[in-house]
């Protein structure tokens, strides 16, 4: 019994310690790659020491595989190697350094390209490093440097960035040889208006390298690190840094600067040095983006994911969108998703995980939308187009996001209240209905509308004439006369054939020369009776009638009047003397 | 040989498709009502839904369809459009009576309730014309009585029994024809240019301008009810203009709102 134990409590460590060793091989975080040079300016024929240093945590580290540099020359290709291992709150981490020695010959400005190295079988770069080379005998005559023996600067990575691009800034103390820098306190209440900001973590000791300066030779370091992301577009004005330093001016009396500390009669003092303040020109962003804009620039991965995707009624199911990479990520912002009907949606959560190592800000953002089904099916999400902006590329970079599908499944332990899932006092009808097509037209479209209104009109209309006319009718006695004359004068005719058919041939023209008469007083208003033939043929001519209808009345009446002594007159004769007159009285009825 | 008939077989296929993707739009609306009503008797409220607005999308509509509609949404937890549908179907005599309990039960569900402002009587006035007798009724009946009235006015030209009193009466009737029809054409227009509408989402600001950066007038919920001025919000695409029920006046994005 005792040896099982003992074997159960070694197997146990080795499988605690091969657990530990996984779990360490799983969790390895990122490995940064950096390059730097001791002095990015030299003069000619000057050495300078090009360090390439790998941190993190990895295994198998190759040798860098170095470009061709121009304008140096590599002393040797084996370079110098330093180690180091850091255990800090809990982590560990490991540096490692190569050195490379480079002669500075001809002047000019260069760059030194990007380094390849492998890393646990995956290649890394580092980026490229400006450096300046100056010619010695030209730099010490043009030298007449104003600049004090200490100052502080502001660097900026970007004087011209978009809105919410990251912006790196240095906080870089530049100091004469022959001075020594013991400490340095930052002075509170730095405000960068205009900007969000966010201090940066570096592990390292800052350290202090060679550069030229209006041919002076300083050595510079840089003391602190910030990201700033600008919130708006237009020119934003970075206020000066205060640092506190503590320095030391050596022991020399052939101390070039000793006349700058002299005066205060000790050799160690604490200085109060601000930066000059920076402009930035921010840039607005382009106004077209694909998709909806989350705010995000830089360069991130988006994702989202759904949880549980097979729920129950009233259960919280969570949509997580997360948005990962480089740059703003404190600013990005929610993405609005249509969800479909029949969800209850709670206050979505947000959380946000920032590293500030590595010399900038990067991390994830996470939004959790959560939701809750109120009753059971399938439902799905629609994709979702999401764009951010990329300011290396300067453009929108989109991402669709899938479609999220999920099932609601009724809850078995509130089956029965999900019979009867509200207490609405009213049933669906489920019976035939009564179906309408409604349709809003004007009044004025309907075809009864016009009839209604005009009719009324028309009749009104034709009551008043027929009343007018009865009114002049019964009123005016020659206005009657004429109006009736025809009517007469086609009745004493029509009298005439009968009393001809009856034998009566004189009176039949007695009735045929009254039917002419009468019509042309009453059409001419003149008296009804005691007028001869020819007084009735003058009155004709007076109201210039045509001579030929003139002619056709005088021959009529003659004809009436001499019948009398006509020896065989026949019915026939009248019927043709009666149809003369009708085609008389037809035409002078036109012009009378 | 073989090419031919592979046409022929492709074409029957089409011809098929066609013939079924159509055979569901030529469905009678009772048939889709029938079929929407066993899907909310099952519970499947999503698919009755979709169901019952096809029936909307084509125009076809009754009380009932409403009535359903709205206790879909109910169900699901959407007030806001339960309520909608609920108005709609109290506008049919046939579900009247039960859209007004559930208006009453819908009204007590919403968190936030709104203050009302009682009417001006010229407004119920003009809402009793318009929900009691209709514009087009109106009209008939105004144009009804004017024939009356030009009738009998006639008359009075050409009998002699008590012609004052015919043209009196005459007067009296053209009158009144004149009051209703102009009543009919107000009445329309006033359906025209103003329309209820209901709030279906959780929470918007009413804005004093179409501009999300004006001043904030109040802030509306779920279930809300305003009136909408159609012709002002016309000029604004995207945006509407409302009178909230406590009176105040606001602009609010369109696309939170169903109007009646």
């Amino acid at each position: 019994m005792k040896k099982i134990g003992r074997f159960f409590c070694v197997t146990g460590f080795f499988i605690s310690l091969l657990a530990l060793f996984s779990f360490r091989a799983v969790g390895q975080s990122t490995v940064s790659v950096e390059a730097t040079v001791s002095e990015t300016t030299i003069y000619t024929g000057e050495r300078v020491n090009l360090s390439i240093k790998v941190s993190g945590d990895f295994n198998n580290v190759s040798r860098p595989d170095l470009p061709s540099f121009s304008g140096f020359r590599l002393l040797s290709n084996t370079p110098s190697t330093s180690r180091s291992y850091q255990f800090v709150n809990g982590k560990s981490s490991t540096s490692y350094t190569y050195t490379y020695s480079l002669i500075a010959e001809t002047k000019g400005s260069y760059k030194i390209p990007p380094i390849s190295i492998n890393i646990d079988g995956e290649e890394h770069k580092t980026e490229p490093i400006d450096v300046k080379i100056i010619d010695r005998n030209e730099s010490a005559k043009s030298s007449g440097s104003q600049k004090p023996n200490i100052f502080l600067r502001l660097e900026v990575s970007e004087k011209k960035p978009v809105t919410g691009q990251q912006i790196v800034s240095n906080v870089v103390l530049y100091f004469k040889d022959g001075l020594e820098v013991n400490s340095y306190q930052p002075v509170p209440g730095w405000k960068a208006e205009g900007f969000w900001k966010e201090e940066l973590k570096n592990t390292d000791r800052p350290q202090a390298t060679s550069t030229i300066i209006d041919g002076v030779r300083y050595r510079k370091a840089r003391l602190l690190q910030f990201s700033l992301f600008p919130t708006k577009q237009g020119k934003l004005e970075i206020s000066p840094y205060k640092i506190i330093v503590a320095v030391r001016s050596a022991r020399s009396s052939n101390d070039p600067f000793g006349s700058f500390f002299g005066g205060f009669g000790n050799n160690q003092r604490q200085v109060q040095l601000d930066t000059d303040p920076v402009t930035i020109h921010v840039q607005p962003l382009p106004a077209d983006s694909e998709g909806e804009y989350l705010g995000a620039v830089g360069n991130y991965n988006i994702s989202r994911t759904i949880d549980p995707k097979n729920a129950t009624v009233g259960e919280s199911i969570e949509i997580k969108t997360t948005i990962r990479g480089k740059g703003n990520v404190p600013l990005v912002t929610k993405p609005d998703y249509k969800l479909p009907d029949g969800l209850e949606v709670y206050q979505p959560q947000e959380s946000s995980n920032l590293n500030r190592h590595n010399h900038r800000i990067s991390g994830s953002k996470t939004f959790t939308d959560v939701v809750i089904a109120r009753s059971p099916g399938s439902f799905t999400i629609p994709e979702k187009k999401v764009s951010y902006f990329n300011p290396t590329q300067n453009k929108y970079i989109a991402t669709t996001l899938p479609p999220l599908h999920f099932k609601v499944k009724r809850n078995p332990k509130t089956a029965s209240t999900a019979d009867t899932p509200t207490s609405l006092p009213v049933q669906p009808i489920t019976g035939l209905a009564t179906w309408i097509t409604p349709a809003s037209v004007s009044l004025f479209a309907y075809w009864w509308f016009w009839i209604g209104i005009i009719l009324p009109f028309v009749l009104l209309g034709l009551a008043y004439w027929q009343k007018t006319y009865s009114e002049k009718m019964s009123s005016d006695m020659a206005f009657a006369r004429s109006q009736k004359a025809s009517d007469k004068a086609h009745d004493r005719l029509d009298k005439a054939i009968k009393l001809s058919e009856q034998g009566n041939i004189k009176e039949a023209y007695n009735m045929l020369q009254k039917a002419l008469t009468g019509f042309i007083s009453d059409k001419l208003t003149l008296p009804e009776a005691g007028l001869s033939n020819q007084e009735y043929v003058d009155a004709l001519e007076e109201h210039g009638i045509d001579e030929n209808l003139v002619k056709n009345v005088r021959m009529l009446l003659d004809k009436c009047a001499s019948i009398s002594y006509a020896p065989d007159t026949s019915h026939a004769y009248l019927k043709s003397h009666v149809g003369l007159a009708e085609s008389t009285l037809d035409k002078l009825k036109k012009v009378l | 040989m073989a090419i031919t008939h592979l046409k022929k077989t492709a074409l029957l296929l089409v011809i098929l498709c066609c013939y079924i993707s159509t055979a569901y739009a030529q469905q009678s609306p009772q048939a889709v009502f029938d079929n929407a009503n066993d899907k909310l008797e099952a519970g499947n409220y999503q698919q009755a839904i979709v169901l019952y607005k096809n029936l909307e999308a084509q125009n076809t509509v009754s009380g009932a369809l409403f009535l359903n509609l709205g206790i879909c949404y109910q169900r699901l937890d959407s007030l806001g459009m339960a309520k909608y549908y609920f108005l709609k179907a109290s506008h049919f005599d046939e579900t009247q009576a039960q859209a007004k309990k559930a208006l009453d039960y819908v009204e007590n569900q919403f968190s936030r309730q709104s203050a009302v402002l009682p009417k001006l009587p010229w407004d119920i006035a003009t809402d009793w014309l318009r929900y009691n007798i209709g514009a087009t009724n109106l009209l008939i009946l105004g144009i009804i009585i004017l024939n009356l009235g030009i009738l009998l006015f006639i008359t009075h030209w050409f009998v002699d029994w008590f012609p004052k009193y015919l043209r009196m009466s005459a007067y009296i009737l053209i009158g009144l024809a004149v009051v209703i029809i102009g009543s009919g054409f107000y009445t329309r227009y006033i359906e025209q240019r103003y329309s209820t509408a209901v709030m279906v989402t959780q929470k918007v600001s009413v804005w004093e301008k179409p501009q999300s950066k004006s001043s904030l007038v109040s802030q509306a919920f779920e279930g809300y009810t305003f009136t909408v001025d159609k012709y002002k919000s016309n000029n604004h695409s995207g945006w509407a203009y409302v009178r909230m029920s406590n009176g105040l006046y606001g602009w609010i994005p369109s696309d939170q709102i169903m109007i009646l």
